[in-house]
């Protein structure tokens, strides 16, 4: 599961709701634009200049403008100026219309490899393995991250989307503590569970209207992505290093330990009551009026806390926490979350996918790597001593992105992200540098072809909302915990075994897949 | 015998002659209201072009869409999706949660406007009264995405006005967004304060029409408050009382599904989770239109049901009906 933006998501997917009418209408609606086809050119100079169309999800902390710099560096390495659709409403549905109604861009993004292998498999985008031959950046690329394509492959071993890498670091997450708080008291940061409730405890006793662990993905349960790596199991479906398995987390004996840690701390109050509907603000609330002093969340919130905060508190320090272990001796892992499954994906309607694959393919150059984060030597950046440094002219990471569109959607597949660090504050450097130590291993997310889409989505879904509305229960004190036992055979009487059966087939296929 | 068959031909007869005489009328007729049915002619368009046309997609609903090949090519599966919604294990509960949902807001939240209305009707200061309806139509233009992120905010045990209140009154950390007992009293609660004030509009316009001739004559009989509210303004409104009703009763369903997503969570799944909701889990976000469109096909024949039930007792007892 992704959670990024799981609250995000819940919120503006209502929008979605109206799409089964849309799709119904799909029928009749066409849309305006003209497909790429008619409008390119074949000029004289080099290199050719092409005219691609491309849709694309504006960001509304920084929307697309056509002028930003970054499209005019693209043009001068590629000769392609992009003509650029935006989604009128969301992007799933504009999508939908323009898959629909077979009136297809030549570049669509998309927000996840599900979608893009959906419609690939449908017909709608084209193999970008089939023209490897092509692109001898990509061919080059692949050996270097033949992960990262492995990732990124479709059940019968198709590549819709670009894969990227670099910019998922903006999705790590960590734990965190409030450094100064923790000082003033002469506490420690915890080390395990049992540590972390007694913190807990005697921080609630010091500010008793204070919830000391708060985290804001309590809803569907998104936040036991992360506790559950600290009891050594999974959040849901995961495979099992170890003994090379796939495994369901929710019914294992160390989940059960984190469920009674859990409960633990929601019955003494340590843990906000309303920890499954809690909202982003009032998380951001009381994280920012010292109720709050532990939490998880993204990376980037060090600098969203700690650099408002400061103006009035300049005490106020929101530092990395080593993640707690379960137990003694357990170990202290962060799940790899930080991926980014968003890309570019190329219309098989298309009348010259070839140019629109060799136009990709500049992106994966390490010259299209620089331009992606860092821009043009001289306009936006400069090497002192081999090390790249921005001019001045940029606040931080938004500010950049805002002004010359570096980094944004459409604009970059392979990205360094150093170029990212280079405008976070110290403390966030720091706290990546820190984090890094205490990565998990990237979870395989095999993919699965139609039928086991269907019976995941059923079958899935009945397993999951078994799992949430009953963890929920068992932590809330309205389910005991003696029902364990009775609560694990519910879930296997679902169907569960059919579930972990298609993860272990879909794996399997995956590994036997051949890079071309 | 011979003449029984004469009697019979001669009605033939009279029934051709009618028939013949009633299409004349009806040309002429037509000719007659032309412009008014050239005004009608963009309500008819827009319910051929926006409702009925559409309603063809419901044909996906038998066939594994694919949205790329388009209705037209996807592959036919027959009842397929159907059968998997009906065997699907959570049936029987997500079919009780939408239908207690849906009738106890029909049973708390139908009454309260009509209330609403005959409470401001029986208000003799106008300026108070335009004051009363312009803010309680108010809530009706917010959307539910903010209605809903207010009702968690208000009642939320962490700093919460409402859950202050509560607190004030007695019900010492009443944590009410995770209790199930206590979902559809939100639920119902806030469509109430969303929706009543707008929905007196129409009851205020009945009550206009009920002639004062009646409250006089009712006065002259020496009747009270009470009386006249019971023996005049009740029936005046009764009519549209109870079509109302019937509309609403086909809507016992069709609960809005952004707000009882946005409302519940896994703690209160047990009363909060609809036929809505769990078309949005597996229907829309894992891209199965064909599953969703089946099961929202299923839900439109109940409601169907429902509005000629309705309707047909309403016409046997008390002689008031749609059709």
């Amino acid at each position: 599961m992704k959670k990024s933006s799981a609250r995000i998501r819940k919120w503006t997917a209502i929008v979605m709701a109206g799409c089964l009418l849309a799709l119904a209408l799909a029928g009749c609606a066409k849309e305006g634009g003209k497909s790429g086809a008619d409008m390119a050119q074949k000029g004289g100079d080099p290199p050719d200049k092409k005219i691609f169309t491309m849709l694309i999800d504006s960001n509304p902390t920084f929307p697309y403008k056509k002028d930003w710099p970054i499209w005019k560096w693209i043009e001068e390495k590629t000769g392609v100026s992009l003509r650029v659709q935006l989604p009128s409403g969301k992007l799933a549905d504009t999508l939908n219309l323009v898959i629909a109604s077979n009136n297809l861009p030549d570049l669509m993004f998309m927000t996840d490899r599900r979608t893009a292998n959906k419609y690939g498999q449908q017909g709608a985008l084209a193999n970008i393995l089939d023209y490897t031959d092509d692109m001898p950046n990509f061919k080059k690329w692949m050996e270097k991250y033949p992960e990262m394509v492995r990732q990124a492959l479709s059940a019968d071993g198709k590549l819709f989307m670009f894969p990227n890498e670099g910019f998922g670091e903006t999705n790590r997450m960590i734990w965190m503590y409030r450094e100064d708080v923790f000082a003033k008291h002469g506490l420690k940061p915890p080390a395990t569970f049992d540590e972390l409730y007694e913190a807990a405890k005697q921080l609630k006793t010091l500010y008793p209207d204070s919830y000391p662990f708060s985290f804001r993905f309590g809803e569907e349960l998104g936040i036991f992505v992360n506790l559950a790596e600290n009891f050594e199991t999974g959040g849901d479906i995961y495979y099992h290093f170890g003994s090379k398995e796939w495994e369901y987390g929710p019914i294992q004996d160390n989940y059960k330990k984190l469920v009674e840690a859990m409960h633990r701390m929601y019955k003494d109050g340590l843990i906000p009551p309303d920890w499954l509907s809690i909202q982003t603000k009032q998380w951001q609330d009381i994280v920012s009026t010292n109720k709050a002093f532990i939490t998880v969340d993204y990376i980037s919130r060090i600098d969203f806390f700690n650099i408002p905060l400061r103006k009035d508190d300049p005490s106020f320090n929101l530092a990395f926490m080593e993640p707690p272990a379960g137990w003694a001796g357990a170990k202290q892992f962060n799940p790899y979350l930080h991926t980014l499954e968003t890309g570019l994906t190329v219309a098989s309607t298309s009348s010259h996918i070839t140019d629109v694959m060799k136009y990709m393919d500049f992106f994966y150059s390490e010259e299209a790597r620089v331009i992606a984060s860092w821009g043009k030597e001289g306009e936006t950046f400069t090497t002192e001593g081999g090390t790249r440094k921005f001019k001045a002219d940029f606040a931080d990471a938004v500010d950049l992105r805002s002004k010359t569109g570096i980094a944004t959607n459409g604009a970059y597949t392979w990205i360094d992200y150093d170029s990212q660090l280079a405008l976070a504050s110290e403390d966030l450097q720091k706290a990546y540098e820190q984090a890094r130590k205490f990565d998990a291993k990237l979870q395989p997310k095999p993919a699965f072809n139609e039928q086991e889409t269907e019976v995941l989505a059923l079958t899935g879904e009945a397993v999951k909302k078994h799992r949430s509305e009953n963890i929920a229960k068992f932590i809330l004190g309205t389910r005991p915990l003696s029902d364990w036992d009775q609560y694990v055979k519910e879930a296997e009487n679902l169907g569960l075994q059919k579930l972990l059966d298609i993860y272990k087939q879909a794996y399997a296929r995956a590994a036997e897949l051949q890079l071309k | 015998m011979s003449l029984l068959r004469d009697d019979h031909e001669r009605r033939i007869c009279e029934i051709r002659h009618i028939r013949v005489r009633s299409d004349k009328n009806l040309l002429r007729k037509l000719n007659q209201t032309k412009y008014l049915w050239l005004l009608f002619l963009p309500c008819l368009l827009y319910y051929v072009v926006f409702k009925y046309a559409p309603m063809f997609g419901i044909v996906i609903s038998f066939k594994d869409y694919n949205l790329f090949k388009g209705i037209q090519e996807s592959a036919w599966v027959g009842w397929k999706y159907y059968r998997m919604f009906f065997e699907n294990p959570d049936f029987m509960k997500l079919m009780r949660n939408t239908l207690l949902l849906g009738v106890y807001n029909l049973a708390f939240g139908f009454p309260a406007p009509i209330v609403l209305a005959v409470l401001l009707n029986e208000v003799k200061h106008s300026f108070f009264k335009r004051f009363v309806q312009t803010v309680s139509y108010l809530p009706h233009f917010i959307s539910n995405v903010v209605v809903a992120s207010m009702v968690v905010m208000f009642l939320s045990p962490t700093g919460g006005i409402l859950h202050e209140l509560l607190k004030w009154f007695g019900a010492a950390n009443a944590n009410v967004m995770m209790e199930p007992e206590w979902f559809r009293t939100v639920y119902v609660a806030s469509e109430i304060w969303q929706h009543a004030g707008w929905e007196t509009i129409i009851y205020l316009a009945a009550l206009t029409t009920i002639d004062p001739v009646l409250y006089e004559a009712a006065d002259m009989d020496g009747a009270g408050r009470f009386r006249k509210l019971w023996h005049v303004t009740l029936p005046g409104i009764r009519p549209t009382i109870i079509i109302l009703l019937i509309l609403n009763i086909g809507k016992v369903l069709e609960i809005g599904f952004e707000k009882v997503f946005l409302l519940y969570n896994p703690a209160t799944y047990e009363t909060a989770d609809i036929i809505g909701t769990y078309v949005y889990r597996v229907g829309l976000v894992q891209g199965n239109y064909s599953y969703a469109t089946a099961i929202d096909l299923f839900m439109g024949i109940i409601s169907l049901i429902f509005v000629i039930a309705a309707n047909t007792i309403s016409r046997r007892v008390g002689n008031t009906s749609i059709w």
